[in-house]
């Protein structure tokens, strides 16, 4: 189970690494510019691997540029998100006071549905990326915040901290040097955890049409296919519904092996010989 | 009469830093109606010892020797087989009743439960049985009780429960896991007490690290260090000629005696030290102990010990 | 005194939410009724001078801001939700007209997926590491890396146009009738097969992994070893200690998971055109019909709300540990 876990991660790691280095390399991947217009509604030929669209833009590009705009939109709301989650979480977890505030903000935050309240937003703003940013922090923070706290708690209690308060050392101090370190691992599966859930909410928003419609997404792309009346018609979903469709499932998946392999090698439940041992 | 006999008993598991011998090789044997005190350090294996015995252990672990019962290898019968023993024929008492009790479960159909299976009982039955089990522990309202959620229970409470729990079925064997390890001392008091009067009609491993609760129970008592026996023999024996350094070491730090602990920590089951697993912790050791394995040996009728110095 | 608080706890949500929900239109740049009719709109509504003096006197915008907010909240308790600027109409009723549709399709999927992932999780957790443990589990994380739009659209291409098997709009078919009761049944039940399934897959992950932890951690307990200790079988004990210690946290996660359905059937009714109230906010986004928009987020907030409500509620129940505090 061990080594298949590996491997499953490994295989993740194979296949993200392929999307960053199509999303880095697009310009010189992609065989045009993708609001470059030919003739729409091409089928895919030697010139359009993938066809065109109902506007004439070479689909393959549009994914290779797709694949960009998904990646980087998830990748700097994650960062973000762990970022401000992480010292929040430290914070609360190591100043009870400030603590007990910060965590009902979390509490608020964590009862009010995500997604109609990020749809009422984006619908009332220009949809841009940066918007499209902007609204995801609002909510990213918070369930790292919640869980980087409790992981703070737990390390409190141990002795090294108290020791080190001892010897005089300052509360900054601890939390860089002692706590830091250990809840980082715990970070990285919340980064992973947070990227799954802003690429399926990007894709989301942006196939009911709130995605930016310059810098377009693979959602975006799946949005404007499906608008087209006669997609069911003929065989056109296949080169353009079928790849920016299996682009996000692929990345998504990429994602969750990896998550899946880092989060059971973390649990140190899973590690001890007690464990089930009955079983 | 023997009742069960253990000869060559090994138990390792493999975990991620290692394998762990938690029990390895070890011989001892258990007559009818005998209470057997099993006692050492947190960490000794014995607690494995015990699951051993009831074949509770995962499946990766390796188990070799012969456990004999009544003339049945355990360690060749089918597991249909085993799961008619346990129970019926060995019941256990798991350490810490406060987790060893279901708690979305009543107490009275915990107990019931394993009635309703071995002995065929109808539900109703099986209930009634289940409160003369709590009364003869004595808990008090047996009936109203019955009907109660483990939380709603003391301390004592839940293993006064856990020890009807084991009675049940009436087996010939009870192994007792640590059944007075965190009460207090009136309450402890009365457990013993309550162990002692069950103790009349059974065979009984008593598993503990209490020394007093050994002496007041024990017909014999068998040291355990790292996995294996190093000291076993008549109780009286052990208490006025104790042979084993460890023996001696474990009577010294009794209340009564001193409170002087052995220095040093139990070695880990992964990597044990060369020749006497004790001899780091040993203020008499030699050169042969750092590098000769001692065998157990019997030094009186009856009094084994492992150490080149008896 | 815990269900006290608990009450307090979500009147403070439903107060927030509220708050947001009038403040939204009043902090966005330019007054409610320009953004009201946006011009970056896929398709902007039209107003007459009519609608247009219904919305003024919604909003009250000549009167300070404190009256306004009054106004809202006592508008709130009677229901009033606002003026559907697409449908022409109250938003309350056009929401209502809708609801039986999404309750159909949340319902029917709830009723599939929680005994079903409930099933999964459990005899993946009982065989773990095993080969039938390890297939269920990466099984349903690749299933679960599908959107639900894109899956409900594959299934549309397969079962409703290359097999034709199911139909792959709308609720039922229109302008039909019906010779008897039971051809309509048959009817709503064929349009919904494709919607229900669609959800169903996309939301199983979620139950089964939490019941497959939940049962994982349930069976490294002592009281599993207690229960193997009597000589109970393994059947036995499954059903009878683990199941109901393992059930525990889901009941609570079942709720949750009404919620994710309902947010779920934005998209799905989308894809398949199905008449509730996912499909009515796809079309107050498109038309960008604010009051509409609104009043369906404040509609499904308050249902997800209440639901976790209600599971809190249960859960207290269900425990005797929380019961007796």
């Amino acid at each position: 189970m061990i080594e298949g876990r590996k491997i499953l991660g490994s295989v993740g790691l194979g296949i993200l690494a392929v999307f960053v280095i199509v999303a880095v390399l697009a310009p010189y991947i992609a065989p045009y510019n993708p609001h470059q217009m030919s003739r729409p509604m091409e089928h895919p030929s030697s010139r359009h691997l993938l066809g065109t669209n109902d506007i004439g833009n070479d689909i393959l590009s549009e994914i290779i540029y797709g694949t960009r705009v998904s990646l980087f939109i998830a990748f700097v709301v994650s960062a973000i998100s762990m970022l401000v989650g992480t010292s929040l979480g430290l914070i609360a977890g190591y100043f009870d006071k400030l603590g007990f505030v910060i965590m009902r903000v979390v509490d608020i935050f964590l009862t009010i549905p995500r997604l109609p309240l990020i749809i009422v937003i984006a619908a009332s703003m220009r949809p841009s990326i940066w918007n499209l940013i902007a609204i995801f922090l609002i909510f990213g923070w918070t369930m790292t915040a919640r869980i980087i706290r409790s992981e703070v708690l737990t390390l409190r209690s141990r002795y090294y901290i108290d020791a080190t308060k001892m010897i005089g050392g300052s509360d900054c101090y601890i939390l860089w040097r002692h706590i830091l370190p250990n809840v980082i691992p715990l970070v990285v599966v919340q980064f992973i955890m947070e990227a799954i859930h802003v690429i399926f909410t990007e894709a989301g928003l942006s196939f009911l049409g709130l995605g930016d419609p310059v810098a377009r997404s693979w959602g975006m792309v799946l949005h404007y296919a499906f608008e087209c009346p006669i997609i069911y018609v003929s065989d056109v979903w296949m080169w353009w519904m079928l790849p920016p469709g299996l682009c996000i499932v692929l990345t998504v998946l990429g994602l969750t092996f990896v998550g899946y392999a880092l989060e059971e090698t973390l649990d140190p439940k899973l590690k001890s010989p007690a464990y089930g041992r009955g079983l | 009469m023997t009742l069960l006999e253990i000869s060559d008993l090994k138990t390792h598991f493999p975990t991620q830093s290692g394998i762990v011998r938690a029990v390895d090789t070890i011989d001892l044997s258990i007559r009818e109606r005998e209470t057997f005190g099993l006692i050492g350090e947190t960490g000794c294996g014995k607690t494995v010892l015990g699951l051993t015995l009831m074949r509770l252990l995962h499946p990766t672990t390796t188990v070799e020797g012969t456990i004999r019962y009544r003339g049945k290898n355990l360690l060749t019968i089918s597991e249909a087989e085993m799961r008619l023993i346990r129970g019926e024929e060995i019941a256990m008492i798991l350490q810490n009743p406060t987790t060893s009790l279901n708690p979305v479960m009543r107490v009275g159909e915990q107990i019931a439960e394993a009635i309703r299976l071995h002995q065929g009982l109808r539900r109703r039955a099986a209930k009634e049985k289940a409160v003369e089990m709590l009364d003869s522990v004595r808990i008090p309202a047996a009936s109203r009780r019955a009907n109660e959620y483990p939380h709603e229970f003391s301390g004592g409470m839940k293993q006064r429960a856990m020890i009807a729990m084991g009675l049940a079925c009436d087996p010939a064997l009870i192994i007792a896991d640590e059944p007075t390890k965190g009460l207090d001392v009136t309450i402890k008091a009365q457990i013993t007490e309550l162990i002692k009067e069950t103790a009349k009609e059974k065979a009984m491993l008593l598993i503990t690290h209490d020394l007093g609760v050994a002496r007041a129970l024990c017909d014999r008592i068998a040291l355990m260090y790292a996995g294996e026996l190093v000291e076993y023999a008549a109780t009286e024996e052990i208490f006025e000629n104790p042979l084993h350094p460890y023996t001696r070491g474990f009577l010294g730090s009794l209340p009564g005696n001193g409170l002087v602990p052995i220095p040093g920590m139990s070695p880990s089951l992964i990597d044990l030290p060369d020749g006497c697993r004790f001899h780091p912790r040993c203020s008499h050791a030699k050169a042969v102990c750092r590098k000769k394995h001692p065998e157990l040996i019997e030094v009186e009728a009856g009094h084994f010990v492992r150490c080149f110095d008896a | 005194m815990h269900q006290i608080n608990k009450l307090v706890y979500y009147f403070a949500i439903l107060l927030i939410i509220l708050s947001i929900n009038f403040f939204l239109p009043r902090v966005m740049p330019g007054d409610p009724l320009s953004y009201l009719s946006d011009p970056g709109a896929d398709m902007p509504a039209r107003m007459t001078e009519e609608k247009r003096e219904l919305l003024l006197e919604y909003y009250g915008l000549d009167k300070p801001i404190s009256e306004q907010y009054i106004s809202y909240m006592v508008g709130i308790i009677h229901g009033d939700l606002g003026w559907s600027i697409y449908y022409g109409a109250p938003v309350l009723e056009v929401i209502l007209g809708r609801l039986k549709w999404t309750l159909l399709l949340v319902g029917t999927s709830t009723a599939i997926h929680v005994p079903l992932g409930i099933l999964l999780g459990a005899t993946s957790a009982w065989a773990r590491g095993k080969k039938k443990d390890t297939g269920l589990l990466i099984s349903i994380l690749s299933i679960s890396s599908f959107p639900s739009f894109f899956l409900g659209i594959l299934l549309v291409i397969f079962f409703g146009i290359k097999l034709d098997l199911f139909p792959i709009n709308g609720a039922q078919t229109a302008f039909a009738t019906y010779s008897s009761p039971f051809g309509k049944i048959f009817d709503i039940l064929h349009h919904l097969v494709l919607p229900a399934t669609t959800l169903v897959i996309s939301h199983i992950g979620g139950t089964y992994l939490l019941m497959r932890n939940s049962m994982l951690g349930v069976l490294g307990e002592d009281y599993i070893m207690t229960a193997r200790a009597k000589g109970l079988s393994e059947q036995y004990i499954l059903h009878r200690h683990a199941l109901m210690n393992a059930l525990l946290p889901i009941v609570t996660m079942t709720a949750m998971t009404v919620g994710f359905l309902i947010m779920g059937t934005i998209f799905v009714e989308t894809v398949f055109a199905y008449p509730g109230i996912g499909n009515l906010l796809y079309n107050a986004v498109l038309y960008r019909d604010y009051p509409l928009l609104q009043g369906i987020f404040l509609f499904m907030t308050i249902a997800i709300v209440g639901a976790n409500f209600i599971a809190d509620t249960i859960y207290v129940r269900l425990d005797p540990r929380v019961k007796n505090e």
